[in-house]
């Protein structure tokens, strides 16, 4: 064997050993000050109350540590691969330009998940606190479409970081949500503007049940209101007023 | 045994219909081959029509006590016409357990109507939130307010007379809510608002409208047993003044008591629920 490979065998090993501790040790401080980062930008706040946070809190952990411990991971798995790429033990040249090639967008594709779970997390906290104040039991389903909207959509941003084509996906929501739109709208077009009246009625309630009251032509005391219509009574005929006409006549309270 | 047959058959002979309450499906189809081959009518009562029968009465509450209950079966099938005025009536419930172990013989009596099903059936409000509102009582009535018997006044239906027949004694918690009586949170909130004086309101449609309202109906003419409080006269006279019903909780006997038309309709101990 010669000499000259011998020395140049060991160099490399030792040249790899020193990328692999190097590697180690770089990718460990990016995670501290990662974690600082983030802590100093005021993240563990921002997801307080957020139900990732209360999972990762189950297992004995934060969004922040998994942050911080997935950067460290990323560097951690480039360092191991350079250190095989340069002592040659594996031919992985093919996997490393596969690697370099695709782990930006990996790494991207899942900080763009994490942070669109994130924020549909925190935007669904924020909404419900919001309507906390409205007392309709069902509006607990607005929040929800709030945050699996968001979700859906960093997904499908992740999706298109990947490679993955999303354009169908897309098109199939967006084909979906218009045909909804439209079928709602033209089927719907008079029960909308009354529930649109009706939720400004129901929410600031100009008048409530016992009321004497005038909407148009009919007059009489109100006696039961839900978002589409409002009940009124007059010498034992009730009537049905579309909430729409409430906003196209106007109330006239009588006392 | 068959000298015991005849002493105790006597409840059955000759009786128009049979009157099952909730009965399991092979019950059913045996009672259904018997009434069939004794030219009898078959009626079913219960909570759901689970066997499909053709005479069906929906009871909205497991009355506890048999007479509350075969009193609401009888009326409820004379009002479907299933039955007619004399008709004399055999009635098969459970008592004590699941099974069928009862059997009472009713003559139908036009002129005892008590109106419990009217109560529940032909009144202003749907028969679930006159349900749900006797579920709340039963329940406030079994527990009380930490653990003291409270009173508790509901006037249901017919809202917007109600309210002005009725005045505010202080400010209304449910202004400008959107609770109804069926939504789960709504009986720990009552039994904290059970404290307050005054009635609830609540719509047709089982909307809380409010608390803390005075009822002004007059008590003229309204014959309620004597010693009931005047909890009990303020719940008859508004119920005669409108078509709204009125349930009442007693602080001092405990017993829950429905009203309509000014009258006493039923009573109910809610310990046996």
């Amino acid at each position: 064997m010669d000499v000259q490979t011998l020395v140049m065998r060991d160099v490399d090993y030792l040249f790899a050993l020193g990328v692999l501790v190097v590697g180690l040790v770089a990718g460990y401080l990016v995670g501290r000050l990662n974690a600082r980062l983030l802590r100093a930008a005021g993240v563990p706040a921002a997801v307080e109350g957020t139900s990732v946070e209360r999972t990762a809190r189950r297992f004995g952990t934060s969004i922040v540590a998994l942050l911080a411990r997935f950067s460290s991971l990323v560097i951690y798995v480039v360092a191991v691969v350079l250190a095989l790429a340069i002592t040659d033990l594996v031919d992985l040249r093919a996997l490393w330009y596969r690697l370099v090639g695709y782990l930006p967008a990996v790494v991207f594709a899942a900080a763009v998940l994490v942070f669109g779970v994130l924020v549909g997390d925190k935007a669904e906290v924020v909404v419900s606190e919001r309507l906390r104040g409205v007392k309709v039991p069902e509006i607990g389903v607005i929040p929800l479409v709030v945050k699996y909207g968001i979700v859906f959509v960093a997904v499908l941003v992740a999706l298109g970081q990947l490679g993955v084509a999303t354009l169908p996906l897309v098109i199939v929501f967006a084909a979906a949500t218009l045909a909804l739109i439209v079928f709602v709208a033209v089927a719907a077009k008079d029960l909308l503007a009354s529930a649109a009246a009706g939720v400004y009625v129901l929410l600031n309630q100009p008048y409530g049940i016992g009321d004497r009251v005038r909407i148009g032509e009919t007059s009489g005391i109100v006696q039961e209101l839900d978002v589409f219509v409002t009940y009124i009574e007059d010498d034992g005929t009730e009537h049905a007023v579309p909430n729409a006409h409430v906003f196209e006549y106007g109330v006239v309270k009588e006392r | 045994m068959s000298a015991l047959k005849d002493l105790l058959g006597g409840l059955v002979t000759d009786v128009d219909a049979l009157v099952t309450f909730s009965p399991s499906g092979s019950y059913y189809e045996r009672a259904r081959d018997a009434t069939d081959e004794g030219d009898v009518d078959l009626i079913v009562v219960g909570a759901e029509n689970t066997v499909g029968a053709d005479a069906f009465v929906e009871l909205p509450l497991e009355f506890a006590e048999v007479t509350e209950r075969v009193r609401f079966g009888i009326e409820g099938a004379l009002d479907n016409e299933y039955l007619s005025d004399g008709d004399d009536v055999a009635c098969a419930t459970a008592v004590f357990d699941d099974g069928v172990d009862t059997v009472s013989r009713v003559r139908v009596d036009k002129a005892r109507h008590s109106g419990v099903y009217d109560l529940f059936v032909n009144s202003r409000a749907d028969p679930a939130v006159i349900r749900d509102v006797l579920d709340v009582v039963i329940e406030l009535g079994q527990k009380g307010q930490k653990g003291k018997p409270v009173g508790a006044l509901f006037v249901v239906g017919d809202a917007g007379k109600v309210m002005n027949k009725s005045r505010p004694l202080s400010y209304n918690p449910f202004e400008k809510s959107h609770v109804h009586v069926g939504d789960p949170i709504v009986n720990v909130m009552l039994k904290e608002f059970s404290r307050l004086d005054g009635a609830f309101v609540i719509s047709d449609s089982g909307k809380i409208v409010s608390a803390y309202r005075y009822l002004e109906g007059s008590a003229e003419g309204v014959d309620i047993p004597k010693g009931l409080g005047t909890r009990h006269m303020a719940a008859a006279s508004i119920t005669r003044d409108s078509s709204a019903i009125a349930v009442v909780l007693s602080e001092s006997d405990g017993l829950v008591r429905a009203f309509k038309g000014g009258e006493l309709v039923l009573e109910l101990d809610p310990e046996a629920y």
